[in-house]
């Protein structure tokens, strides 16, 4: 398409307000501008046209992001620091060598040069790395900190003994400040290491599977307090109590995720999240909410295949308020493939119940 | 009311021991502390790592914008002088980086050519290799998920480096176009008008698929 296709293309905007609504849906109109702006939507169907277009463009694309996983991430930075030790080698080489051989000594016999080129070579080569090689960070035991929880012993050699002190039985959420998550991939079927972060007086690191309470009170904790923490924190924390989706608790806190984060990728993993969960009141009616009020295209398509998947596998009944849902939806839904799976639901719900 | 105060008060101190904190890192990493440094790639590199895969949608090409990236800001630390955060710095070299290889892509007939194939002798790319849970169960989603991705990237295809750029730091890094000007090295007028043709043209290429 060229350049004329596009500036050709008509809005059905006010010529004066195009602009405009693009800035206010991007959020950066001063709120006197924006309340202006608003008032004239509420009065222009034309506007109010095209700024629901631009609300769902950005829907729309946003169903199509993707978040780096921690495993990716992990290897990209285990790449980065490679790097760097193998430049910081380059460096001190280079400066080892400035240092023993003068330009001037190369100049004037190349052959003698090389040959003490070689063997400073190789006497680098078979002893640098020895020198070079990174010595593990020692701990001084002084430093160790003593509010540091071990909640379960890690399996991943990576972590720092320093971490795993005496268990605390107990831990105050509430005051806990989570400044981060790291995942260890434990092989086969095994629950994944994990390691939260957490700001205090003295920083302090809780250890271990999902399983274990601490680590699940402090995930549950980062969804209920979502607006303390940023997204990553929150997407981890989905992604961690999926895997124990079917305790009440975590189910519960994945509900109150969907219905209450203001980001869309966090709902959107926490409906993800609840597949697989014994579909009970409040999953059902999470799902039938995310449906019908998340702004968030990709939120709703996750909700109804989930609805759909529940339906083929007999693991939800039709009543009147499914069907009512599912009836809106087919008219009302502006995605396509919304209304398309909302009639499958119901067809998929039809032979077991007759309505 | 008063509470009111008092908290932004709290607040703006924390923001600024924060930015103290900050700096002490950086001047700990210019001094060749590598453990600081590795501390300042640890705070930011998710959000750079995601800014290049979200651009690039290849998982090698993201890792060598991530790698090259922090690369120079390690060469280059020495040159931070504190006139701006750190991150805005940062943001600089990682934007520049990116739009190179953006550039680098464009320009480049063989971008076309598809990753490695896999067994089957079909090629995929990164999003076709990411696990798909239910895709078996539900192929109808499948196609029309797989559908949809093609729109979309062939969407993002038909905007120049700058307006793609611009378009993701804005709606999906949630950054201001003030700020967005600053690491761009150009005004907050021009990355406003990057972002109106991206909108028009992602309009454009869309159209129908709402």
């Amino acid at each position: 398409m060229h350049q004329e296709e596009f500036d050709g293309l008509q809005s059905s905007a006010c010529g004066e307000f195009e602009s405009k609504l693009t800035l206010l849906a991007a959020d950066e109109l001063e709120t006197s501008e924006a309340e202006e702006i608003q008032k004239h939507v509420q009065s222009c169907e034309g506007c109010r046209s095209a700024l629901q277009q631009e609300v769902e463009l950005l829907g729309l694309m946003s169903a199509e992001r993707t978040e780096p996983d921690a495993n990716f991430l992990a290897s990209c930075r285990a790449g980065l620091f490679d790097a760097l030790d193998q430049q910081e080698e380059r460096g001190w080489l280079r400066r080892i060598a400035g240092s023993f051989l003068p330009s001037s000594w190369i100049s004037p016999d190349p052959a003698w040069s090389a040959a003490l080129l070689l063997i400073i070579g190789f006497s680098v080569g078979l002893f640098g790395p020895r020198l070079l090689r990174h010595t593990p960070r020692a701990v001084d035991a002084n430093q160790i900190p003593t509010g540091t929880i071990s909640a379960a012993q890690p399996a991943d050699a990576n972590i720092p003994e320093a971490e795993v002190i005496s268990p605390i039985s107990s831990l105050d959420v509430h005051s806990a400040d989570v400044a981060g998550i790291n995942v260890s991939p434990a092989g086969g079927d095994a629950l994944p290491q994990v390691q939260v972060q957490l700001n205090a007086q003295r920083p302090m690191t809780v250890s271990g599977t999902v399983d274990n309470d601490n680590v699940k009170r402090l995930l549950i904790h980062v969804l209920q307090d979502s607006q303390r923490y940023d997204p990553d924190v929150r997407l981890d924390a989905v992604e961690l109590l999926r895997l124990r989706n079917n305790d009440p608790e975590v189910r519960s806190a994945l509900c109150h995720a969907v219905h209450t984060d203001h980001n869309a990728a966090v709902r959107l993993k926490a409906v993800e999240a609840l597949d697989g969960a014994e579909p009970q009141t409040l999953v059902r009616q999470t799902l039938l909410d995310a449906l019908v009020d998340d702004q968030n295209p990709g939120v709703r398509v996750e909700a109804i295949n989930e609805l759909r998947d529940l339906a083929a596998q007999g693991r939800i009944n039709s009543d009147d308020e499914l069907l009512k849902v599912l009836h809106e939806r087919i008219k009302k839904d502006p995605s396509t493939y919304i209304r398309l799976q909302s009639a499958a639901v119901i067809r998929d719900l039809g032979p077991r119940q007759k309505f | 009311m008063g509470m009111s105060v008092a908290l932004d008060g709290d607040a703006r101190l924390a923001a600024a021991a924060k930015v103290q904190e900050e700096h002490g890192l950086v001047r700990s990493a210019q001094a060749g502390d590598r453990l600081s440094f590795e501390e300042l790639v640890r705070r930011y590199d998710r959000e750079v790592l995601r800014l290049a895969l979200n651009l690039v949608h290849r998982a090698e090409d993201a890792r060598d914008i991530y790698q090259e990236a922090f690369l120079r800001v390690y060469k280059n630390l020495h040159r931070f002088r504190f006139e701006c955060s750190f991150y805005t710095w940062l943001y600089r070299i990682v934007t520049n980086v990116a739009l190179d290889h953006l550039r680098r892509r464009t320009s480049r007939k063989e971008d076309q050519a598809p990753v490695p194939e896999d067994s089957e002798g079909t090629t995929r790319d990164f999003f076709d290799r990411q696990p798909e849970v239910r895709a078996a169960s539900n192929p109808e989603r499948n196609l029309l998920g797989q559908e949809l991705g093609e729109h979309i990237s062939t969407a993002l295809n038909r905007l120049s480096p700058r307006e793609r750029m611009v378009f993701e730091m804005k709606h999906y890094q949630g950054l201001k176009l003030r700020a967005i000007g600053d690491m761009l090295g150009t005004s907050e007028e021009t990355v406003k008008n990057s972002l109106f043709r991206a909108t028009r043209k992602l309009r454009a290429s869309l159209e129908g698929m709402r």
